[in-house]
């Protein structure tokens, strides 16, 4: 044990040394988890308000009804005061989408003739447009309830009333979208989470495939010589990989959660995660380290392999809703599975959420190190 | 094999003792049955030209790799890759530079000192003596990178030093070395020897192999052909000479021709050159020249030397060391 604490000092020395493994254990993670966030955010961040122009033509109490319905929605409504203005400055970028209110919509709800809602929309803002469109449905569809209870009471002269009635009731039915709103992580937590676990494929490199790096150098046949045990060699480099890669992910974490204001979750759930995580990528780097036969390989093959799992896992874009082969691809790698405790740990849920995660993680690191056992006593020859 | 007596042969506190080493890397036998020994304070040469089997036979004798068959014996305990006890014995100084660039000398010699239990004040006073003996207190506290290439070297072998080794095991130090590191390095095994350290040194140069060891192993394609001391090996040729014809033409022609004459023992090829190993060659020296004269060799100039491990080798194996 001595030996491989030895050597796993000497190795975080050299690391300590060599600026590369500061940059890729802490300094790309954060810039780049601070880029993405930012860039990203504007637009995906729960808090998120869309400009919807209203042209109002009808100027009844239908109109009136479809203001106070909107103001449960995440937009805010601005009267435009004809379609051609409406349409300019939604071409412009200055309205997300615009709604016209066409006239005689307040008597369709006394029997009058059908009218028909417009949407202007933007197909560079396919999301406003589709805002725009699902309050206007959301408004058709309250249109149609109203009718129909007005045609059931047989009363059909005192729609408005029953309108009014009906927005002073509590509705005896609430949704509550858990599988994608809730447990889905704000940008800033997302991003810095998957910069982080992304990285750290990168990070955990500089002690696994250092072995290859003694090896070009001839330290390794001085160490062989040594009378130390050989296991104390291999132990050292994972040693070095697990406090780089621990390192990384804590330190990452607590300055994304002070700087950017990502919310990581439970403290000893997220420490869970990350030990897990740091113990999977070890696993991970060090099968591939062992099949590589030079340091120049190695690399390659190691970033390859990173940067596949990383984009696969989530870690630039949430592949949540991609769905069939990506989706059965990504729960293939770490990445996914240390997001997807990460979700359930922000979202509030018990520690016990982050069980099935954890064991994946925890499998791959033991398949994955295991044939590495098996195959490092070629690199550990002079 | 030939085998000259061992150096105090009654001894029986023998620091290193290999016994029928073989080592096969698939198709290649790399060393086929090699065995030698080496007393207290001996300096033991293995002389073989590239690819003699020197650095698989260091690297079985270092615990860096398992030998087929034989046994290793250091310092009186059997060694094997995973023999701690036997290596914390052996002071190793490999072929290549093996030291951290990253790291100043001293953090490197410190390193090693610890792997090999010098902790605390033992260790900083060792570190500061070895230092003192390879010439870089000065720079101690550089990069190793920053080092001239000689300055790299001393830094290689004082790490096998730190441990005051009963064996020091040094495989071909010199390679690549510019002339005066070279000689800094020669005088350093030449100390080190001279205080009593058992010193294994493997080379291709005879005149290092003639200048540092008492005893002298010839060791090609995987076996020791011959080992004892200098006097003891020359004294193989008899009455032997070294006839060198530097010349132009078909030097394999010629090589070949004069190797049919009957006091001609061996005869090899150079780049301008032939070597033979002639039986008494003032005698004989006419014919040789008339017969690579025949043979279509321009001769420019011939020179005969005195008997030398060489010679002892070209006489052993057929073939010059360079070869």
């Amino acid at each position: 044990m001595r030996a491989t604490l030895l050597i796993t000092a000497k190795d975080l020395r050299q690391r300590l040394r060599d600026r590369s493994a500061f940059l890729v254990a802490f300094v790309a993670p954060l810039a780049l988890a601070f880029a993405i966030s930012v860039t990203v955010g504007g637009f995906s961040e729960g808090g998120a308000t869309y400009h919807i122009g209203v042209v109002n033509l009808d100027r009844g109490q239908a109109a009136t009804a479809f203001f106070s319905a909107a103001k449960q929605a995440p937009v805010r409504l601005k009267n435009e005061k004809s379609e051609t203005t409406a349409r300019k400055r939604v071409k412009d970028g200055k309205l997300d989408a615009a709604i016209v209110l066409p006239r005689g919509l307040s008597a369709t709800f006394l029997g009058g003739p059908s009218v028909r809602i417009d949407v202007i929309g933007d197909p560079n803002n396919q999301v406003g447009t589709l805002v725009a469109r699902a309050l206007s449905d959301s408004y058709a569809s309250y249109a149609r309830t109203i009718q129909l209870a007005s045609q059931a009471l047989g009363n059909a002269t005192k729609p408005l009333e029953i309108a009014q009635k009906s927005g002073s009731l509590q509705s005896p039915v609430t949704v509550s979208d858990t599988s994608t709103t809730r447990k889905n992580l704000e940008p800033k937590t997302y991003y810095a989470a998957g910069m982080a676990v992304f990285f750290l494929f990168f990070a955990v490199q500089f002690g696994i495939s250092s072995l290859l790096d003694e090896r070009r150098d001839g330290t390794l046949a001085r160490l062989l010589a040594a009378p130390i045990p050989r296991r104390s060699i291999i132990g050292a480099k994972a040693l070095t990989s697990l406090v780089i890669g621990l390192t990384s992910m804590v330190v990452l974490a607590l300055t994304t959660r002070y700087a950017l204001g990502a919310h990581w979750g439970n403290p000893v759930g997220i420490g869970v995660l990350i030990v897990c995580a740091v113990l999977a990528a070890t696993g991970v780097t060090a099968f591939v380290t062992t099949l590589a036969k030079t340091q120049e390989q190695a690399n390659s093959w190691l970033s390859m392999v990173s940067i596949i799992l990383g984009m696969l896992g989530g870690s630039f874009f949430p592949l949540a809703q991609a769905g069939g082969v990506v989706s059965f691809l990504s729960k293939m790698t770490p990445h996914a599975w240390f997001l997807s405790g990460l979700q359930d740990l922000s979202s509030g849920e018990a520690l016990s959420s982050i069980v099935e995660p954890s064991i994946v993680l925890l499998a791959i690191a033991a398949v994955c190190g295991g044939v590495s056992l098996l195959r490092v006593r070629k690199l550990i020859e002079p | 094999m030939v085998r000259k007596g061992l150096l105090n042969e009654e001894r029986n506190s023998l620091v290193l003792r290999c016994e029928g080493l073989r080592k096969r890397f698939d198709e290649i036998e790399a060393v086929r049955g090699v065995s030698f020994k080496i007393a207290p304070g001996e300096s033991y040469g293995l002389l073989g030209p590239n690819g003699a089997g020197k650095t698989t036979t260091i690297s079985i004798v270092a615990g860096l790799l398992e030998s087929d068959a034989g046994e290793v014996t250091v310092a009186g305990q059997r060694l094997t890759t995973k023999s701690v006890a036997a290596k914390a014995a052996i002071g190793f100084v490999p072929q290549d530079l093996a030291i951290y660039p990253d790291l100043t000398a001293r953090e490197n010699l410190s390193f090693f000192a610890k792997l090999y239990g010098l902790r605390g004040k033992a260790n900083r006073a060792r570190v500061n003596e070895v230092l003192e003996i390879i010439g870089l207190s000065e720079r101690a506290d550089d990069q190793a990178k920053k080092y001239s290439g000689g300055m790299k070297r001393r830094l290689n072998i004082g790490i096998g030093l730190l441990h005051s080794p009963s064996l020091l095991i040094l495989d071909e130090p010199t390679v690549g070395v510019d002339p005066q590191s070279r000689n800094a390095i020669l005088e350093s095994v030449e100390q080190l020897s001279g205080q009593g350290m058992a010193v294994l040194y493997t080379t291709h140069y005879m005149e290092e192999a003639e200048r540092l060891c008492d005893r002298v192993g010839i060791i090609d394609r995987g076996e020791l052909k011959a080992e004892g001391t200098r006097e003891e090996l020359v004294a193989l040729l008899g009455e032997h000479d070294k006839v060198h014809l530097t010349g132009s033409g078909h030097l394999e022609a010629a090589a070949k021709a004069c190797d049919e004459i009957a006091a001609v023992e061996a005869a090899s090829v150079g780049e301008d050159s032939i070597e033979l190993l002639v039986e008494r060659a003032s005698a004989v020296l006419p014919e040789i020249l008339t017969t690579a004269s025949n043979a279509g060799l321009t001769v420019h100039s011939v020179e005969v030397e005195e008997p030398n491990l060489e010679a002892v080798f070209l006489h052993l194996t057929g073939r010059a060391l360079r070869d």
